[in-house]
């Protein structure tokens, strides 16, 4: 087997709970963003772009959709004689094994897999992030730096510190100080859960940390700084351009609408940098004679004959006659049939909403979760319903 | 999996299309937002599940294997099997209609000798259709038919030019192959073949050692000779097939999509049409756009008025340009306030501010490839 330079590893398994009816049934990394796109598009689409050939993914919470959109990686151009895509599910073996329990945990059970290939370099990579990014640059970075851990970082609003790892660096950018979610930070630059580790010092991080039975085998809380109480050599990269966490319901829904902005940094449409998907084969999209479609993306296969402003239709949507819909977000195959109000709302793939229903309606109460609904995958809503705003609708509960 | 491979004769029909076919065969021709036309023809006999395919190429081939690569998006990239380019022979003079020419078999026999399929399925390259030939192929067998001929039935047609009528018998055997010379135009609604026919493969080998010292004969021509030899039969398809011979042809057909019933029948259904995926991203419509009646393929940003017109992947319509009855094809750019009715835009064009380009419908404006006006 060819020998690597730099294998990413791939942390897909966790569950995304804050985004409610949307990972229900399947794992977050596989949830669809920005119309055709699926959040994890922008991770391995990354890789291809910075010539990372070997990816191992690593899955746990309802792996089957996303391993069926995955496939052999060919949609990124990942099917390569020398590496490319492998998942990495829990596995037995004699006498160990288990399920993953924590992103380190997730690395370690997967050592042989990093091992086969040899590496120099490790790169660990979220699958619930949304940006573009070279990761050669952090890696020639990583090099002339000689450090041993690279983290990626970026710089977020003030008031924001205290949602995220925070880092304070020297003058040369090596990192002194690592702070998870502090109240009060001296720094502003924040960990993007990117990091490039030398194999050597993350294999020897990833044994003592499994040998430690008080750690929770996770990167951020523990690895990193067990890492800088020793010593190493680890340095911060700063990243300048657009990345998004879309870990909860606010953010995914922002992030998302984010892209309808002129001059957005995401620019999708830049096709130097350009974000592969797995996509279905679909004609193109069909705007009807009395539609109107104002700021808005619309991906294939849609078939449009209402009103849409400021809203996002991916791949085969519906939109029937006398139909409503603004600043929403329809998932895949959505089906809105006629006389219909949406506002504000992400409905989940394959959903249906029947005639003359109004989702997102002004209720008498603050709503929640800043009055974004939520209807799930599958959901039927039936005939004349009325969904007040902040809402999840679930197929078996309702919260 | 059907008995069967196939081989689609792009270099079928013969038109410049006032210029779109000029450069490329019409196989190669971009049609309804995304595809070509060869696109059809190849996803009808994926469709099917023949997974063996040869192509015989026409001489400006480079539009269609740049289009078709290996053959991946028609998941023709087998490791048995897979898409084979069969190159095909130059006829004598460009013009000349030379449908199934046995000579372009004779120089690739390799193909059809080496697998050990019973069936070839032979369709043309120039057709736009989606037909699951499986029907097809169960008439074929079920009859023990040499050669089964895929008809229509009752469908008008105007131009009876390179038409083939046939007559069957009760039990759907051919009995007469003719073509339109003597045929009253009442009659120009009996069964006429659609250019895709099912052959035994030792058949096929065999006519096609014995016919190839004749020089550039069509298979539709020998069969008619030996029609009394050869158990041929028939067999009826429903599905919507349409032949692109002038530009005429190429407005109105294109236009035939804005109407939803063909639409579900030509790629709406189970079996999808294939074609090369570009990873574009979707299309943006500013709050500027006002688009009615029209299909739209991804990766264009919209801030101009579009109605009854058909826009391929990634154009440009900028704020105030007006954009009616037309077919712009990929990667065009109309500027500010530029206006168009019945054009049809080969791709990359450049229209800039303020230019209005009329055609009538009678007669659409073509504007080539990479043109800047």
């Amino acid at each position: 087997m060819k020998k690597q330079e730099c294998v990413a590893m791939l942390l897909a398994g966790g569950q995304g709970s804050r985004l409610g009816g949307l990972t229900r049934k399947r794992a977050k990394p596989a949830v669809s963003f920005c119309g055709k796109y699926r959040i994890i598009d922008f991770s391995l689409s990354n890789c291809t772009n910075s010539n990372i050939n070997t990816v191992g993914v690593l899955i746990q919470y309802r792996p089957f959709l996303l391993n069926s959109y995955i496939g052999l990686g060919s949609a990124w151009n990942l099917d390569n004689p020398f590496g490319g895509v492998h998942i990495l599910p829990p596995f037995l073996g004699d006498e160990e094994g288990s399920w993953y329990n924590g992103t380190a945990n997730a690395v370690y059970q997967n050592y042989e897999f990093i091992d086969f290939y040899d590496p120099d370099y490790v790169i660990i990579l979220s699958g619930d992030h949304v940006y573009k990014m070279d990761y050669s640059l952090m890696l020639k970075f990583h090099k002339e730096k000689n450090s041993e851990i690279t983290l990626a970082t970026i710089a977020v609003p003030w008031e924001e510190t205290s949602r995220f790892g925070m880092l304070t660096v020297d003058e040369e950018a090596r990192i002194t100080r690592f702070t998870e979610k502090p109240a009060h930070s001296d720094s502003n630059l924040a960990s993007m859960g990117v990091y490039i580790f030398n194999w050597s010092t993350l294999k020897h991080a990833l044994i003592a940390d499994a040998g430690d039975y008080q750690s929770q085998n996770d990167f951020g809380k523990n690895i990193i700084p067990q890492q800088l109480n020793l010593g190493k050599r680890v340095f911060a990269y700063q990243f300048h351009g657009y990345w998004r966490d879309v870990g909860t319901i606010e953010s995914y829904y922002h992030a998302n609408m984010e892209s309808l902005s002129d001059g957005h940094f995401l620019n999708i449409f830049d096709q130097k940098f350009r974000i592969f998907s797995n996509e279905d084969i679909l004609p193109p999209h069909f705007v009807g004679l009395k539609a109107e479609i104002k700021n808005s993306l619309v991906c294939n296969g849609c078939i449009v004959h209402g009103m849409v402003s400021n809203s996002i239709l991916a791949p085969g949507v519906y939109v029937g006659e006398g139909v409503t819909i603004e600043n929403s977000i329809l998932l895949p195959y959505v089906k809105i049939h006629a006389g219909s109000v949406i506002l504000k709302t992400i409905v989940g793939e394959n959903a249906e909403i029947m005639n003359n229903c109004i989702v997102g309606a002004k209720g008498v109460v603050t709503p929640d979760q800043e009055g974004i609904t939520v209807i799930e995958d599958y959901h039927i809503i039936p005939i004349g319903s009325i969904i007040e705003a902040g809402k999840n609708v679930y197929s078996t509960r309702t919260s | 999996m059907p008995n069967a491979i196939g081989i689609i004769f792009a270099n079928s029909g013969y038109a410049i299309l006032q210029g779109l076919a000029e450069e490329r065969p019409i196989a190669a021709v971009p049609f309804g937002g995304r595809y070509r036309i060869l696109d059809f023809a190849l996803s009808s006999m994926v469709n099917s599940g023949i997974r063996t395919i040869g192509l015989v190429t026409p001489h400006q081939y480079r539009p269609l294997l740049d289009h078709l690569g290996a053959g991946k998006d028609w998941f023709l990239d087998r490791k048995a099997g897979g898409l084979f380019i069969l190159p095909g022979v130059m006829h004598s003079l460009a013009g000349n209609s030379h449908t199934f020419c046995i000579k372009d078999l004779q120089h690739n026999m390799e193909f059809l000798q080496k697998d050990s399929v019973e069936n070839v399925v032979i369709s043309c390259g120039d057709q736009i259709f989606n037909m699951n030939m499986m029907n097809a192929l169960d008439v074929h067998e079920e009859k023990q038919a040499d050669v089964t001929l895929i008809y229509k039935e009752n469908d008008n047609i105007d131009d009876l030019t390179d038409e083939v009528f046939l007559e069957l018998d009760e039990s759907q055997r051919v009995s007469s192959i003719r073509d339109q010379k003597g045929l009253e135009w009442s009659e120009s609604d009996r069964p006429h073949y659609v250019n895709m026919l099912i052959i035994r493969r030792p058949l096929l080998l065999d006519i096609v050692e014995k016919y190839s010292s004749f020089g550039c004969m069509s298979l539709i021509n020998i069969l008619t000779k030996n029609l009394d030899v050869l158990k041929i039969y028939g067999s009826a398809t429903r599905s919507v097939i349409r032949t692109i011979r002038t530009i005429n042809d190429y407005f109105d057909q294109s236009m035939e999509l804005l109407d939803q019933e063909v639409r579900e029948r030509l790629w709406l259904g189970a079996d999808r049409i294939h074609t090369k995926i570009v990873d574009n991203p979707p299309t943006q419509y500013t709050s500027k756009a006002k688009v009615h009646n029209s299909l739209i393929a991804s990766g264009c940003t919209i801030a101009g008025e579009v109605l009854n017109s058909i826009i391929f992947r990634g154009v440009i319509l900028e704020k105030g340009c007006k954009i009616k009855n037309s077919i712009i094809m990929s990667k065009c750019h109309i500027h500010e306030n530029a206006q168009m009715e019945y054009a049809i835009l080969d791709k990359a064009v450049t229209v800039h501010e303020g230019n209005v380009l009329k055609g009538r419908s009678s007669n659409p404006l073509v504007v080539h490839k990479r043109t800047v006006i």
